[in-house]
């Protein structure tokens, strides 16, 4: 019993702990070397890795896109990721990590966090920080952009198919004509999602629809129209995307 | 082309101030107007793109753009006045990334031209409402219009994200100063003015999680179950909002938060325009309180309003 001392779990105290394999972390529960005692959190050691499958140049196709212009700027401080809103949610969203990854074009890498990549709030406490101005909020859509031209097939899983979707509807929309319409993003992100019956069913969506169908405000909706000659807008804005020439593009 | 008098400015609404967030809209005219500074509505506005098209490269910005171009040739003002702190947000982002870079002022000069408009400028500014109210009247021009002061009301200032960040955005071309991007208090200021007690609470300006409230409720659930209870606990009887997105996240989902995380997070909130129009001896009618789903009219009743 005198030997044993509580341990922490294996790894635990790295931070960003997620970022290695678990077979690269080694640990000794009771561990001497050279008459030391070094057992439990003291001897926790991380195999060397090698990384080869990364290309250098690719940054250079983010910085050409407007929200990825400043990625060259970056020195991995990690102060986006101790700012983040998300990653004390979501361990593995880890935007200094992301944008390490984008760097280096390390594609094989950055395929394994597609998941939660997407989950950014957009709140920008890690651009109201960042040292170097590298606006890693907007990072996190150039990484969208990334995930979406060189993972596509990942975009049809559940969690992002759903974001997509909803993009599409905001895209239809504030492109197609020139005003967002909310009671229709509800609707149609609801339908997307295949929840659609919660409209009426459930008693608390059922309420705030009736208060405002009764209050006018559903109806106002209505009224909103599009802009006039929002044509010519439309006409020029889908001629800029047709030529845009960089990730932008894929979409 | 009309162009605005002394005492007017030039006004953006956007798409949420016209239709479920009108109280918003019609409030933030009432005081400005009772201040000094007559609101007026730009024509034939498009949507500044609600933080949607980011990806999609200089349309995201050429978007709010086209509204300060018709503010300039409808109304001859190069500045342009908005409630909702979305808004404000894709405004300043779009006039400094023109500003910094010449590559992206061509590119959305290209559309412009395309378009049949003319060419865009970068030299005018966007405001928010609170931070153009503070700036350009100040909060002793609040106290002097308080007729009703909210004596005895406790209330929890939430400034959200983007009005104050980031401060690389949210700070160009400001005068005579812009509110602290980690620690704002302009509201604080104001609400003190209007005769109310202030609440501290910690989570002034943490995030929503209104951005994915669509598609990742339950991450903006926990998020705004957070700041509810945290100012709940503090004491306070009501949140005091600046932005509909906001709104559409502590307010309108209200209900559901409370039924996931429970009474802890049950807290009526209203915007910091309508408090004003109370202050200044509006009815909660005109006011628009009942508009809000978490039902800040009880307690206002309760208070004498």
């Amino acid at each position: 019993m005198l030997n044993e001392r509580p341990v922490a779990e294996k790894g635990e105290h790295i931070i960003a702990r997620h970022l290695i394999e678990d077979d690269r972390i080694k640990e000794e529960k009771n561990l001497v070397i050279d008459g030391v005692d070094v057992s439990g959190r003291w001897n926790t050691f991380i195999e060397t890795r090698v990384d080869s499958e990364y290309d250098r140049s690719f940054f250079e196709e983010i910085k050409k896109t407007v929200v990825g212009s400043r990625i060259n700027r970056c020195w991995q401080c990690g102060m986006c990721t101790a700012s983040c809103t998300v990653t004390p949610l979501y361990r593995r969203f880890n935007p200094r990590a992301f944008i390490y990854m984008m760097q280096l074009g390390n594609l094989k890498e950055l395929k394994k966090y597609v998941d939660v990549a997407w989950r950014c709030v957009g709140c920008y406490k890690c651009s109201q920080r960042c040292p170097k101005q590298v606006n890693p909020a907007e990072m996190m859509e150039a990484l969208a952009l990334v995930v979406k031209k060189y993972f596509p097939e990942e975009l049809e899983k559940k969690a992002l198919k759903i974001d997509e979707d909803v993009k599409k509807i905001y895209e239809e929309m504030i492109l197609g004509r020139g005003r967002l319409d909310l009671a229709k993003l509800h609707t149609g992100s609801m339908r997307k999602m295949g929840r659609s019956k919660e409209l009426l069913g459930k008693k608390i969506e059922r309420d705030a629809i009736f208060k405002m169908i009764k209050d006018g405000r559903a109806f106002s909706v209505l009224r909103l129209g599009t802009p006039p000659k929002w044509h010519n807008s439309k006409k020029a804005i889908d001629k800029y995307l047709k030529n845009i020439g960089t990730l932008e593009e894929s979409l | 082309m009309e162009n605005l008098k002394e005492n007017q400015a030039a006004y953006y609404p956007g798409c949420a101030l016209l239709t479920i967030d009108r109280a918003y809209n019609n409030s933030s005219k009432m005081v400005a107007k009772k201040m000094g500074i007559e609101l007026v509505e730009i024509p034939d506005y498009n949507c500044c793109g609600i933080g949607e098209m980011k990806s999609k490269g200089c349309v995201s910005l050429y978007l709010p753009l086209r509204n300060m171009e018709i503010a300039k040739t409808k109304l001859g003002s190069k500045n342009l006045v908005m409630a909702c702190s979305v808004c404000y947000h894709e405004f300043t982002r779009s006039i400094q990334r023109v500003r910094e870079d010449k590559s992206m002022l061509d590119g959305v000069n290209a559309i412009f031209k395309d378009a049949g408009e003319e060419e865009y400028s970068p030299d005018g500014e966007a405001r928010h409402i609170l931070e153009f109210l503070y700036n350009e009247k100040g909060p002793g021009e609040v106290r002097k219009n308080t007729v009703k002061p909210l004596n005895g009301i406790k209330i929890a200032p939430y400034y959200g994200c983007l009005y104050s960040r980031p401060s690389m955005y949210t700070f160009m071309g400001k005068k005579p100063v812009m509110d602290d991007p980690e620690y704002p208090h302009f509201m604080h200021e104001f609400l003190e003015s209007l005769g109310a007690e202030v609440i501290h609470y910690g989570n002034e300006v943490q995030c929503c999680g209104g951005r994915n409230v669509v598609q990742d409720e339950e991450t903006s659930f926990k998020l705004c179950s957070q700041t509810l209870s945290k100012a709940k606990n503090a004491g306070a009887d009501m949140l005091a909002l600046i932005c509909p997105k906001c709104a559409g996240a502590l307010d309108v989902n209200q209900p559901k938060i409370v039924e996931k995380f429970g009474k802890d997070s049950e807290l009526p909130v209203v915007y910091l325009t309508q408090l004003m129009a109370l202050a200044f001896g509006f009815s909660s009618k005109e006011a628009e309180i009942s508009d809000m789903i978490s039902n800040p009219l009880k307690i206002l009743k309760e208070k004498g309003f």
